[in-house]
């Protein structure tokens, strides 16, 4: 168990550094792909939390976040494309 | 102790995103400041033992409400200037 908090910390450092990619970014591009990336380690993040708290019906979450988050990517790069 | 020091983290990036994105003057930015506040809320709700309300937070505020602020933006214009 100790392990797999040792892991949610570093993915919370993973956290942290695309926070500071997404604030810093120059461009629409970069903090859009930083969004992105965090959005994987929610992910991660959600999977590693369920299994600390040893509850099987926590992993849906992850699964429905995964299937819906890049959604809001996808019609901020269509924007960005002009074809929205 | 270690899951306290984990959201109080948490707590702070979704503060410094709200922060820019209130404060920024491209509307783009800010939209894209608001998915990453309901990213790291929608983890919140997952902590404090909420996996619906994590769900629906998902669902809306990373796919819809992105979805009518971008079209909203599309309609009228991209910079706020004072």
């Amino acid at each position: 168990m100790t392990f797999w908090i040792v892991c949610s910390g570093i993915v919370l450092v993973a956290v942290f550094l695309a926070t500071v990619r997404a604030i810093a970014g120059p461009t629409v591009s970069d903090r859009l792909v930083a969004v992105d990336a965090l959005t994987t380690i929610t992910v991660a993040l959600m999977v590693i939390l369920g299994f600390i708290y040893g509850r099987e019906i926590y992993l849906d979450v992850a699964l429905v976040y995964a299937v819906l988050a890049f959604m809001g990517v996808l019609i901020v790069a269509r924007y960005m494309e002009g074809g929205l | 102790m270690i899951l306290t020091i984990a959201v109080a983290i948490l707590i702070l990036m979704m503060m410094v995103f709200a922060v820019y994105s209130v404060e920024t003057k491209d509307l783009l930015y800010a939209v894209v400041g608001t998915m990453a506040v309901s990213l790291i809320v929608s983890i919140l709700f997952y902590v404090l033992q909420a996996p619906d309300v994590a769900m629906a937070e998902a669902a809306i505020g990373a796919g819809i409400s992105t979805a009518v602020f971008v079209i909203a933006i599309k309609k009228t214009e991209r910079y706020e200037h004072d």
